[in-house]
């Protein structure tokens, strides 16, 4: 990351390599279709290309940084998209198994990777379904939490414990592999 | 907000899930340098980071990195001050959001972190010439050393005071990015009113549309109405005879439904006892139905289904005695131009 921020070109092809596919993942996620994520996504490297000297290379891991920039400019889209009247194709929970998996071996993970990816998906489908789906409402559908009270017609402190819980609980889990957080 | 509310809070915030209200409030609290719920975000800020991993893997299209790396014009301005600063040990009041949130806008001025570099380097090389200046000279000159230590303890204090303007400067920023945010929301809430208004609107068209559909063959009007775009109906005109010379008539016949349409128009009131017949003229008058005119009355829509209508090219009005008669017996008011 050092090195794309002093405008290294071979440094931002390698990034690219090994963020790619975990942004395409987020932004299909998202935004539910693969055009709009693919769209997105040269948006958004091409912003990290411009505005990458503001990233501080001495603290933070570039991935953390790259899926905040990425969920933020889809969700972005997807209130645009709300203001326009068009409606999501894909209904809310299911966006998972509509995606095609791309089951074939990424070249760029490593095996610690691998494993973390492992360790999350079983850190997530272990967390209770009211927790797992008032935190996917929050983090992929952009709802606040008054708004997936709403919408689940629940109490509003229910979704805000639900929510606290499980991201707790997602903590406690993951905390051992946090330090293999960074893909740099 | 209790400083408890706002440490439970956090996880909301990394979660995305915090109103606006609630998000600035803990954008505020953070600000004012809570090291604990500093603490708390980053840790959970790092889970939310991950939460995509858990996603089954999608690879974007192959030829989306030619795109990108084709796209990347011009080529990014390495920052020059963050390069010469070394990394700092902890995040400065204001700046971790710049760090857990990407760059919206060009939002900070660089001229004030600028200016402290050079301020470094000025203490720098002040310390550097103190040290020179000890080793080499060991004149123990403690006056000229006092001087020395007074002048960096001033660029020390130029340093802090600078240190507290960046801070500020920073939180300006913060405050100016967070309006900008609601401005930028309350826009935003305003097109969505908007596209509502426009949604009902439209659903107000076609449910009047559907209405007005629904409609067709319910009042005459609007059945003479659709009748009258049909190009092959027949219409016949009627003008007044000398009893009524303002009065007028148009006749329509629509073969599909058998029905027979006459608008008049200026008939006499129909004295009492009487009434308006209308007749068919072939070989002989077939009556196609009687109406009555009362006072006052200017205009009448006569419509009758008439099954054994078919080739007539007179027609007549006459006023008979009250329900008509069989063949015409009274004074003809309107009559076809044959």
């Amino acid at each position: 990351m050092a090195r794309v921020v002093k405008g290294d070109q071979q440094a931002f092809s390698q990034l690219y390599d090994h963020s790619s596919t975990l942004l395409f993942t987020l932004a299909v996620r998202i935004l539910g279709n693969h055009e709009e994520a693919a769209e997105l996504l040269q948006d958004v490297y091409l912003e990290v290309w411009r505005k990458v000297s503001r990233y501080d290379v001495g603290r933070g891991t570039p991935v953390a940084w790259l899926v905040t920039l990425t969920r933020s400019r889809a969700i972005d889209r997807l209130r645009a998209r709300a203001t326009r009247g068009y409606r999501a194709t894909q209904s809310l929970g299911d966006g998972a198994a509509e995606h095609v998996a791309d089951l074939g071996p990424n070249p760029f993970e490593t095996q610690a990777d691998q494993e973390l990816r492992v360790s999350i998906g079983a850190a997530v489908a272990g967390l209770p379904q009211a927790q797992r789906q008032a935190i996917e409402l929050a983090y992929y559908e952009g709802l606040s939490h008054s708004e997936i009270a709403a919408r689940l017609n629940q109490p509003l402190g229910t979704v805000k414990t639900r929510i606290k819980l499980g991201m707790s609980k997602l903590r406690d889990g993951l905390h051992q592999y946090w330090n293999h957080g960074e893909l740099q | 907000m209790t400083h408890e509310e706002l440490e439970e809070s956090v996880p909301l915030y990394a979660a995305g899930a915090l109103d606006r209200t609630e998000r600035q409030a803990l954008e505020a609290h953070l600000l004012s340098g809570c090291a604990s719920c500093h603490a708390a975000l980053k840790d959970h800020q790092s889970v939310a980071a991950l939460l995509p991993l858990g996603l089954s893997q999608t690879s974007p299209p192959r030829a989306l990195k030619a795109t990108i790396m084709a796209g990347r014009n011009p080529a990014p301005i390495p920052e020059e001050a963050a390069q010469k600063e070394p990394a700092k040990p902890s995040l400065e009041p204001g700046e971790w959001m710049n760090h857990l949130f990407p760059p919206i806008a060009p939002a900070r001025s660089w001229s004030l972190p600028w200016a402290v570099g050079l301020a470094t380097l000025v203490i720098v090389a002040v310390g550097g010439y103190l040290s020179w200046n000890v080793v080499t000279q060991r004149s123990e000159d403690t006056s000229n050393i006092q001087q020395l230590e007074s002048a960096l303890q001033d660029k020390s204090t130029t340093l802090a005071i600078l240190q507290r303007e960046v801070g500020e400067q920073a939180k300006a920023l913060a405050a100016v990015r967070s309006d900008l945010q609601q401005r930028t929301n309350e826009a935003a809430e305003a097109k969505e009113q908007l596209a509502q208004r426009e949604a009902d609107l439209e659903e107000a068209r076609v449910q009047l549309s559907q209405r007005s559909g629904a409609r067709t063959g319910g009042t005459p009007q609007d059945e003479l109405a659709t009748l009258l775009r049909i190009p092959n109906i027949k219409a016949v005109s009627l003008t007044g005879s000398d009893v009524a010379k303002h009065a007028a008539g148009f006749l329509l016949y629509d073969a599909r439904t058998q029905k027979v349409w006459l608008y008049s128009v200026n008939l006499p009131e129909c004295p009492n006892g009487t009434t308006y017949q209308l007749w068919a003229i072939q070989a002989k008058p077939v009556s196609l139905g009687t109406f009555h005119m009362d006072r006052g009355d200017t205009a009448h829509l006569l419509v009758k289904k008439v099954s054994n209508f078919t080739d007539a090219k007179t027609f007549a009005l006459s006023l008979e005695p009250s329900g008509g008669r069989p063949q015409p017996t009274g004074p003809i008011y309107l009559l076809s131009r044959s």
